[in-house]
C-alpha cells in the first residue's frame, strides 16, 4: 500500500513540476504567426501584477491610493523619480520651465486634446486595449477616446498631414514590436509638464511582452529642433484582466481653462 | 549592518517603485486647488455630475448658526469612478449624508476638490485623486539651472 502512494505521490510530483516548466516556458501568448500576442486590456505606467483591483487597491491610482493625506504624487504630468532629465535646448528648456512654473495650466489635455505619444502609453488612470492581427495592430486608448492603427512591415504614407499621434507603422525584431511614428503635429506634451516638441518629432517605440502579465516598454524621442540628443525612456504595461475600456468623452463638461482665466483674472496667485 | 542597510534600500525601492507609479491628471488640480488648504465638511448631496473629464458634487453644509451653504467638490471622471468600486446613482445619491475630505480652491469660494469620502453607511471611498496632481509633481522634466 505505501508502496502504492509513494509511487503515486512520485507521479504527481512529476507532474506538477513538468506542468510548472511547461508553464514559465509557455507564459508569453503567441498568435498564429508565433509572434507574442499583445492582445488584451492593459494599464501603462504601472509595475503591479494582477487585475485592475488588486493593482490599484479599488481606491484610485498614484500614491499609495490608500492614504488621502498623500500631498502629492506622481501623474502623467510629472517627472518619475529617477528619470534622467529631458534633454532639451537651452532656450526650450526655459520654455519647459514657463509651463512647470505655471503648475501646468497650458497642459493641451486640459482643453481635451490627445495625450499623444508617449503620454498616452505610459499614464496609468486610464486603460488601453491593444489588438493584434498578423497583418496590423490596433491599440485604442480610454484616455481621450483615441486610437492608433499600426500596420505591420509597411512604409509611411508621402501624404501626412501633422497628427496629435502620428503615424505609426510596425515591424517584428525577434520577439520585440518596434513602432516607428511620424507625422506629430507640435500640439501634444511627450512626457512631464512642458515636454512640448516640434512636428520633426520622430518615435520608435519598441514592445516585449516578457511574460503573460508584463509588457517592457522603451520610447525614443529624436526632435533635433528642441532636443540636444535623443531622449529614450523605460516602463512598464501591466495586463489587466477583466477590465473594459469606458467612454471618455472630454468636451462633455470641461470647465478647467475657464476657471484658469477666472482664477487669473482675479490675481489669485496660481504658479509656484 | 550591512544586511541591515541592504534590507532598507530594499525597502525604499519598493516604495520609490510604488511611488513611480503614473496615475493622470487631465488638468492641473494644483493650479485650481491649494494643497496646504485640506478640509473635511460633512453635508447632505444635493446634486452629483458623473461626467467627464471631471465629476462633481454638491452638498449643503450647515454652519453652528444653522446657515446652509452649497459646496461643490470636483473629482474624477465616471470611467475612473467606476474601476475604483463607485456605482452611479447607487454608491451615492442625492440626500444622502456624507463627509468629504479635500483641499480647497485658490480663490477661497466653497468649492474644493475631493479625495476621500465616507459615505452614509461609513464606508470610505475614494472619489478624485491627491492634492497637487497634475501640476508637474515636484521635479521638473528639466534640470533648472
Amino acid at each position: 500500500m505505501m508502496r502504492v502512494l509513494s509511487f503515486l505521490l512520485t507521479i504527481a510530483l512529476v507532474c506538477s513540476a513538468t506542468v510548472a516548466f511547461a508553464q514559465t516556458k509557455s507564459t508569453v501568448p503567441r498568435g498564429p504567426d508565433a509572434k507574442p500576442d499583445l492582445t488584451g486590456v492593459w494599464q501603462g505606467g504601472s509595475t503591479i501584477r494582477g487585475s485592475w483591483d488588486e493593482a490599484n487597491g479599488g481606491l484610485g491610482v498614484g500614491g499609495s491610493g490608500r492614504n488621502p493625506n498623500t500631498p502629492t504624487i506622481l501623474s502623467s504630468n510629472d517627472r518619475p523619480a529617477g528619470r534622467e532629465a529631458a534633454p532639451y535646448q537651452e532656450w526650450a528648456a526655459k520654455k519647459v520651465m514657463e509651463s512647470f512654473n505655471k503648475r501646468g495650466i497650458d497642459d493641451p489635455t486640459a482643453f481635451c486634446l490627445p495625450g499623444g505619444i508617449p503620454r498616452a502609453v505610459m499614464l496609468g488612470l486610464y486603460p488601453q486595449k491593444i489588438v493584434q492581427t498578423p497583418k496590423e495592430i490596433v491599440i485604442l486608448y480610454e484616455y481621450m477616446n483615441v486610437f492608433r492603427i499600426i500596420p505591420l512591415n509597411a512604409k509611411h504614407p508621402e501624404d501626412l498631414l501633422p497628427s496629435y499621434l502620428g503615424d505609426s507603422v510596425g515591424h517584428w525584431e525577434g520577439d520585440t514590436l518596434v513602432v516607428d511614428v511620424t507625422g506629430f503635429n507640435d500640439k501634444t506634451w511627450l512626457a512631464g509638464t512642458g515636454t512640448f516638441h516640434s512636428e520633426d518629432l520622430h518615435i520608435t517605440e519598441r514592445y516585449t511582452r516578457v511574460d503573460k502579465d508584463q509588457i517592457n516598454y522603451e520610447v525614443t524621442m529624436v526632435d533635433p529642433k528642441v532636443f540636444t540628443k535623443p531622449w529614450t525612456l523605460h516602463s512598464t504595461i501591466m495586463l489587466r484582466e477583466g477590465t473594459r475600456l469606458q467612454e471618455y468623452i472630454c468636451a462633455e463638461n470641461n470647465i478647467d481653462p475657464a476657471r484658469y482665466e477666472e482664477l487669473l483674472k482675479q490675481g489669485i496667485k496660481i504658479s509656484r | 549592518m550591512a544586511r541591515k542597510l541592504f534590507w532598507m534600500c530594499a525597502a525604499a525601492g519598493c516604495a520609490l517603485a510604488l511611488w513611480a507609479i503614473p496615475a493622470s491628471a487631465h488638468h492641473s488640480f494644483g493650479a485650481e486647488y491649494d494643497a496646504n488648504q485640506p478640509i473635511t465638511v460633512t453635508g447632505v448631496v444635493t446634486k452629483i455630475e458623473w461626467t467627464n473629464p471631471h465629476s462633481f458634487i454638491y452638498l449643503d453644509v450647515t454652519d453652528k448658526s444653522g446657515k446652509v451653504a452649497n459646496w461643490k467638490f470636483e473629482g474624477y471622471g465616471p470611467g475612473v469612478l467606476y474601476r475604483n468600486g463607485w456605482k452611479k446613482d447607487v454608491s451615492m445619491k442625492p440626500g444622502d449624508h456624507i463627509t468629504i475630505f479635500g483641499w480647497r480652491a485658490r480663490d477661497g469660494t466653497n468649492w474644493a476638490h475631493s479625495r476621500e469620502i465616507t459615505l452614509a453607511d461609513g464606508k470610505k471611498m475614494m472619489f478624485g485623486p491627491p492634492a497637487g496632481t497634475g501640476d508637474g509633481g515636484n521635479t521638473p522634466a528639466v534640470d533648472v539651472r
